[in-house]
């Protein structure tokens, strides 16, 4: 990526945790709970997964299409702007702001492999007249950082030439964005959470190599936390739970 | 000096979130149009700034919201720099269908997605194309200058513009320039391995790689149009005028000599090589059909129009050229002259109607083209200059254009404040302590400060062309006599 992350949008947009954990008064009419609104977001960010996979686009694109989505909600709400359409459409923006393109019929054509239910049935021209909202929503702000493109410079810089620990480390990234770290957090310190955690997993000792780099630890122990925690909580979350606090959202069918 | 802006953080506030509507803006006029879609001059409604409105086009879009419009959005709103043109905001306007046909003033904009852009006054190609502007050498380096400090910028961040041309180059009235039109531009830094299509840049500013079917390059690329460029400020009209693709590359190899592994490495590896390389051997010809430009001037180009984008100079080694730093000095943007607006599509609009009014007058046309600058005739270099005005190209708007007498001249007061001395290490005290030899560069005539003399051309041929533009007064007080000697001695062939 030209031009660097501290002079990007992506830094002067990053939120404090309190003000992504806002369930707009909309929603909450609808009896949305934050719990409810996290677990929607979870549950599109595995929609834009599953499908990306289908389309066979790079894990970058699905980074970016969560973080889309995830900065859609912290302005727009669920009740009108419906994530069984944003997701897909978030994940076809980002297709073409990360240079590898998807066509809409092809997305539409998975997504109806995806889903049999009507609920989720969409076609190309809601995807496209959504893209124009989601494009205004984010105020055309598009580039977005990931941590993956420091995770294997910080990798190597550890000099632990552990294959598994670089495969953890990039699974347990991924998981990230299951979660909304990439709107609160710079991507480095989301990359430094991951390591730690793998190398904790993989009992390999990074603590010498930890203290010699200039970041605030606390914040990285906290990211860490977080991901632990949504291990601890959120693996096993039934289909049944996250279509109860969909079907609180009105659909057009 | 070179990086500027990079790696500074933008403190600015970032707008709120959501994008504005375009009713916000009432448009003036348009001032461009393109393959892209068209350009607006707008105002904004609440606070009166002008503003250019680029309308994104929507049309024959299956894939909604087209990603070149994306690539250029994601650009622009990554690079920050006093010379690239700012992206303010992308507004959208309700579609057509909305407006019915009675609501429709012409000063509403129509549907679509418009990007927002700072105004400025004029293109560069507008500009040098307005009758009888001419540029100064300070002028000229003071665009070359700022030309490449913002590319070397674009370059440092790893995009490629891909599309340098003089319409591209934006201006305003305080005589900065900034690069517009990153429609076609590239991030270089993602693929590595990647191939990138050829099909880039406007035919007479492409550099011999992507004819000869380069799919990997790099900044070389925009350096090949930035010396077109050069050139065309010089010389007053385009350089490599190609009518076709094999076309241009002749018109290359005939100035820059036919390429061989000698000079340029691996040029036989190239797709189309061996179906466009030279029957029989050319000569280098670039210090030979420039020879009246100053050898700072020719080093410079020579440099840049380099066939092997390996030995090209780059935007840093260019600013560091010794055309930068040696007398007369690029000049201080803000001592520029301001000029009316002026933008190539409306020059060309405007050349049409004068073409159709004389056509309709059955009066023979005049011949007019751009004026090259006033060269700038220290004694010795005079011997050089002189017998090449005969032996320039044919379409020179010299051998039918004699410059007139009492124009406004484009040269910028003189005065010792306006030198533009960008500080460079120790050569500072070297030029202070060195007072400023105005006789060697001051071509200044007598006539412009003759108000009566009005726009220069001949009399009656620009019937419909743009009003006068007075800025005689902005002239008026400093001309001194020595420049007419000058002139004379230069123009004065017949």
């Amino acid at each position: 990526m030209a031009s660097n992350f501290w002079t990007s949008s992506h830094y002067k947009q990053l939120l404090d945790q309190e003000d992504v954990d806002v369930v707009l008064p909309l929603d909450k009419e609808k009896g949305i709970t934050l719990e409810d609104f996290k677990l929607i977001k979870m549950h599109m960010a595995n929609y834009i997964s599953k499908v990306a996979q289908l389309v066979k686009v790079r894990q970058r694109v699905v980074a970016t299409a969560v973080t889309y989505m995830r900065r859609v909600y912290t302005r727009k709400t669920m009740s009108e702007y419906d994530p069984r359409l944003v997701a897909p459409t978030c994940l076809y923006l980002a297709s073409k702001a990360e240079e590898s393109t998807v066509q809409a019929k092809l997305l539409v054509f998975y997504i109806k492999k995806l889903y049999s239910d009507e609920k989720y049935r969409y076609e190309i021209k809601d995807i496209l007249e959504m893209e124009m909202k989601i494009l205004e929503a984010l105020n055309y702000y598009l580039v977005i950082y990931h941590p993956y493109r420091s995770l294997s410079q910080l990798l190597q810089d550890t000099g632990l030439n552990d294959i598994t620990l670089t495969q953890v480390t990039w699974g347990i990234v991924n998981d990230t964005y299951k979660m909304d770290l990439a709107l609160v957090h710079p991507p480095h310190l989301i990359a430094l959470a991951c390591i730690y955690i793998a190398s904790v997993l993989r009992e390999k000792d990074t603590t010498a190599w930890f203290e010699e780099l200039r970041v605030d630890m606390n914040v990285v122990k906290n990211i860490s936390m977080e991901i632990l925690d949504f291990y601890e909580n959120h693996r096993m979350i039934t289909e049944e739970r996250y279509n109860a606090a969909l079907n609180k959202l009105p659909s057009r069918v | 000096m070179t990086t500027a802006a990079f790696g500074q953080i933008n403190t600015e506030e970032l707008p709120t979130w959501g994008s504005r509507s375009a009713d916000c803006f009432e448009k003036i006029k348009q001032i461009g149009a393109g393959m892209y879609g068209q350009v607006f001059k707008a105002r904004e409604i609440r606070t009166g700034e002008i503003v250019a409105l680029k309308r994104i086009r929507m049309d024959n879009e299956k894939e909604g919201f087209p990603i070149t419009a994306i690539r250029e959005i994601k650009l622009l709103k990554k690079l920050h720099h006093e010379n690239i043109i700012k992206l303010k905001e992308i507004v959208t306007s309700a579609g057509p269908e909305k407006n019915d046909q009675e609501n429709q003033d012409s000063k509403k904009l129509e549907g679509g997605i418009y990007m927002v852009f700072e105004y400025m006054d004029h293109d560069l190609t507008g500009l040098a194309d307005r009758p009888g502007v001419r540029f100064s050498i300070p002028q000229i380096k003071c665009y070359m200058k700022q030309l490449l400090t913002g590319l070397h910028y674009c370059h440092v961040n790893q995009v490629l513009h891909r599309d340098m041309k003089g319409s591209n180059l934006l201006l305003d009235n305080e005589g900065k320039l900034k690069l517009a039109d990153f429609g076609l531009a590239k991030s270089f830094a993602t693929n590595h391995d990647g191939q990138l299509t050829n099909r880039v840049i406007t035919l007479w500013y492409r550099p011999p790689e992507l004819l000869l079917g380069a799919t990997k390059y790099g900044p070389a690329v925009d350096m090949w149009s930035v010396g077109c460029i050069f050139a065309e400020l010089l010389n007053g009209s385009p350089i490599l005028q190609g009518r076709t693709e094999p076309d241009q590359l002749n018109k290359i190899f005939e100035l820059c000599g036919s390429p061989d592994e000698n000079n340029w490495p691996g040029v036989s590896k190239y797709y189309f090589y061996n179906n466009f390389k030279p029957p029989r051997p050319l000569k280098r010809r670039v210090r030979e059909r420039f020879r009246r430009f100053d050898c700072h001037a020719l080093d410079l180009l020579d440099h840049l129009l380099t066939l092997d984008p390996n030995q090209r100079w780059s935007a840093k080694q260019a600013l560091d050229a010794e055309y930068f730093w040696v007398d007369p000095l690029p000049c201080d943007p803000k001592s520029l002259p301001k000029y009316e607006s002026s933008h190539e599509f409306e020059t060309k609009k405007r050349k049409q109607e004068q073409r159709q009014l004389e056509e309709q007058n059955k009066r023979p046309r005049l011949q007019h083209g751009r004026l090259p600058p006033y060269q700038h005739t220290e004694p010795h270099q005079m011997k050089d200059t002189q017998p090449s005005f005969s032996a320039g190209p044919s379409h020179h708007p010299y051998g039918k254009h004699p410059a007139p007498p009492g124009g406004p001249s484009m040269y910028p007061p003189r005065n010792q404040s306006g030198a533009y001395n960008p500080s460079r290490g120790g050569h500072v005290g070297g030029y202070s302590g060195e007072p400023y030899p105005p006789q060697g560069r001051a071509p200044q005539y007598n006539g412009s400060s003759m108000p009566a003399s009005g726009p220069r051309g001949p009399p009656g041929g620009y019937g419909v062309g743009p009003p006068n533009y007075s800025q005689t007064s902005q002239y008026g007080g400093p001309a001194p006599g020595r420049g007419l000697n000058n002139r004379s001695q230069q123009y004065g062939r017949q």
